[in-house]
């Protein structure tokens, strides 16, 4: 650890200073540029279902809508206009390119709310949390709504692109005589349709068969990809038992729990499983259905405001967006892992901020596979990783284990790609205000979310 | 009314079409006299409940996202089986095929849920002349199943065309027809001719007149119609974007949409100062000949 660990407040952060190639701590936290704070109000979402299940025939449009509605009806906000809606969903189809404008005019929300939609893979509703919280800060909205939706189950299916390529020169033909010459080029081949997959396009790799080579790059156990899947359903199982998800979550199509909540798991159960990626890694392969999240639909909401706007409506105020950080990394020839950019963006953010990893009272690491969780923190606690990588003296740090997914995450819950960040956002506002103070000062939670195409987007919370 | 045949279960709507197709040729057949009253007793059926894959795939025709709410057209299909048994009772004094729906008006009192399990109950009232013909009125009401709180209630009136009945008094004189100007539309609808059949897979309303030409001309259409019910659910989709807990709504058909159509449409909303909405007004014609197809309203209430 390079910095101090003493208590955080916003003029004490000043004093700070960091040795890291981010030297200058929080010179741009929102409360020294002058800016005023965004609050989290609250959130909704629908339980997530396993794809094929409950919500197999609903679309994008209907979960979003649906989570909006629950949250209009928490927040009493029928015909309210809200400053903007953001919102996406990574497996979309062409014809919703305006499918956050459209679920906000199907929902109860005044139709004069503008929206727009956003998509930066599974940190979609992350970034959309980020962008909306700036906007509230600059005072350019004094409201938002942050939200995403997937359907893997409604995935769109596009014809072939030899047949896409013929119907649009059939389209620009003009005689009888060219329109046959076309149609005659369509082949059998032509005729199959194009689904997408989580293939990554510059490597041809799944995501599973990505973090199958990080897992093993950082040496990450079975059994302990095991324990931490067990404790992601022991968490969550225990979290709606005791109705701490009552105010966060709206039943839909008959589901009131996330359809793939095992809260009976067990470490025998979870060993019997075969490994589904890195089959080639052969004894070393260590990844399952159990400690990999499955594909997943649903959607989320979270409500925004100024301190002022939620205020005026006497609503809840659980938390402050205090910073956001993106990061990529070079993963394509392997330089590191495909959903390691975490690991990069989490110790420039705290150190913007004047924080280490022992200023913060929960974690929210998203579990898109145990290993994704186990390499990011592997990857901290190594010296050499973090003199080499992350430019600091030694390795960046271990964070307490105790502190970490506390309601579980990504591997009982689920994950429908752009719904995960509002499900992680409100459910960390809602643990951070009823932790309230620590030491002093107000609990303060971590989020880091994992993204295709090398990614990833954090940020950091604080109760109030 | 009280007394009520009560039907053990969702009668199917493929047979009692089947069966209105029977009773019509046995009546051409016997030339038997036709009774001038109606019959006496409800039909009932307990332990209804929607199906949420056609609800689902309703919402989805009409252009509303899916809820657990059920759409108040949809209830109308619920209750459709129901409310046609009362018109394939052998005492039924109109042939069922080839009527024509005049008028609609619900009163949609509470939301209906998927899971709600419900009692329909449905029956004949105001049998009357018409100009054309004679028209009747068909009650559906859809209840809780322990039938202790109403939920909805829809009364349709159908004409049957040249059919007239001794001893019904006519109105004297056709209504005087004013010259109809269509307003600027604020919204049009292109009609496929497969809009009668996608109509009538969500909602199991197969009745002829709405699934192919022939066999529309099979019953003296010219071309087959949209579902008149069809139209309403349509309208209702997007009237009003928000629906209040309860809400009610009406429509007249003036002329049949024959597909595939260019439906011209006009929506008027009627707001409080606070922008909470009261009330809508629409109305909808041919796009190309200005003739008037179907008009109405949607209240809060």
């Amino acid at each position: 650890m390079t910095t101090p660990t003493t208590p955080v407040n916003e003029s004490a952060t000043e004093k700070f200073s960091v040795k890291t190639k981010q030297t200058t701590p929080a010179a741009t936290t929102s409360q020294r540029r002058g800016v005023r704070k965004a609050v989290i109000v609250g959130g909704n979402r629908i339980p997530f279902a396993r794809s094929g299940g409950a919500y197999s025939h609903c679309s994008n449009q209907d979960m979003l809508t649906a989570a909006l509605d629950g949250l209009v009806a928490r927040f009493g906000l029928a015909d309210e206009e809200i400053g903007e809606v953001a919102a996406g969903a990574v497996l979309k189809h062409s014809r919703d390119f305006n499918l956050t404008r459209e679920a906000v005019l199907g929902s109860a929300l005044a139709a004069t709310t503008p929206a727009y939609d956003l998509q930066q893979a599974c940190a979609t509703g992350m970034e959309a949390v980020i962008g909306l919280s700036n906007k509230i800060k600059l005072g350019q909205i004094d409201s938002a709504i942050a939200g995403g939706v997937d359907s893997a189950s409604d995935a769109p299916i596009a014809v072939s692109e030899g047949l896409r390529a013929i119907l649009l020169d059939l389209n620009r033909a003009k005689t009888m005589g060219q329109k046959a010459k076309i149609i005659s080029r369509i082949r059998p081949k032509d005729l199959s349709p194009d689904a997408p997959s989580t293939g990554e396009p510059r490597t041809g790799l799944s995501m599973g068969e990505h973090q199958a080579l990080t897992t093993a790059q950082w040496k990450i156990s079975r059994e302990a990809q095991d324990e931490l899947a067990l404790a992601s359903h022991k968490n969550l199982a225990a979290a709606y038992d005791r109705n701490f998800f009552d105010d966060l979550v709206t039943p839909f199509r008959g589901l009131s729990r996330d359809s793939n909540l095992r809260g009976d798991s067990t470490l025998e159960k979870l060993a019997s499983l075969k490994p589904v990626f890195g089959k080639s890694l052969g004894d070393n392969a260590t990844m399952t259905a159990g400690n990999s999240t499955p594909l997943t639909d649903g959607a989320s909401a979270v409500l925004l405001a100024s301190d002022e706007w939620a205020q005026a409506r006497d609503l809840p105020i659980l938390a402050d967006v205090l910073d956001g950080e993106a990061a990529a990394v070079d993963f394509v020839h392997g330089k590191d892992g495909l959903l390691m950019a975490p690991a990069f963006a989490v110790p420039r953010l705290l150190a913007r901020n004047g924080l280490t990893l022992d200023d913060i009272d929960y974690f929210e690491i998203h579990e898109a596979f145990a290993g994704t969780v186990l390499s990011t923190l592997a990857a901290w606690e190594d010296e050499e990783f973090g003199t080499t990588r992350l430019g600091l003296d030694g390795a960046f740090g271990s964070i307490d284990r105790s502190k970490l997914n506390v309601n579980g995450s990504s591997l009982a819950a689920g994950h429908p790609f752009a719904a995960t960040g509002g499900r992680l956002v409100a459910t960390l506002a809602k643990m951070l205000h009823e932790r309230g103070q620590v030491d002093g000062r107000p609990a303060r939670g971590l989020i880091s979310v994992c993204a295709a195409g090398g990614q990833g987007v954090v940020a950091i919370l604080e109760a109030r | 009314m009280t007394d009520a045949t009560v039907l053990t279960e969702m009668p199917s709507l493929s047979k009692l079409y089947v069966n209105a197709a029977a009773s019509a040729a046995k009546s051409r057949l016997l030339r038997s006299s036709p009774t001038v009253a109606l019959p006496p007793r409800a039909v009932e059926v307990r332990g209804v409940r929607a199906d949420l894959e056609k609800v689902t795939e309703f919402a989805h025709l009409m252009g509303e996202p899916a809820r657990d709410v059920v759409p108040s057209g949809y209830l109308h299909a619920l209750a459709f089986p129901v409310a046609m048994s009362v018109m394939v009772q052998d005492d039924f004094p109109l042939p069922l095929l080839g009527m024509i729906h005049l008028h609609n008006q619900v009163e949609h009192l509470a939301p209906v849920l998927f899971t709600d399990e419900l009692l329909i109950r449905a029956w004949a009232r105001d049998l009357e002349g018409h100009r054309s013909g004679t028209q009747v009125q068909i009650v559906a009401e859809i209840h809780t199943v322990d039938g202790t709180a109403l939920l909805w209630r829809g009364v349709s009136t159908y004409l049957a065309k040249g059919v007239y009945l001794p001893g019904l008094d006519k109105p004297t004189a056709p209504v005087a027809r004013v010259d109809f100007v269509p307003p600027t539309p604020t919204a049009q609808w292109q009609l496929g001719v497969d809009t009668g059949r996608a109509y009538a897979a969500v909602s199991g309303d197969f009745n002829p007149i709405h699934l192919s030409v022939l066999s529309a001309k099979a019953l003296g259409m010219r071309r087959s119609i949209a579902h008149g019910m069809y139209a309403a659910s349509r309208v209702l989709a997007a009237v009003p974007q928000h629906k209040p807990e309860s809400f009610s709504w009406e429509i007249s058909f003036d002329s049949p949409v024959f597909l595939p159509a260019t439906v011209s449409l006009e929506v008027i909303d009627h707001r409080t100062d606070d922008g909470v909405w009261l009330s809508s007004e629409f109305l909808a014609w041919n796009a190309r000949s200005a003739r008037k197809f179907f008009s109405g309203t949607v209240w809060a209430a």
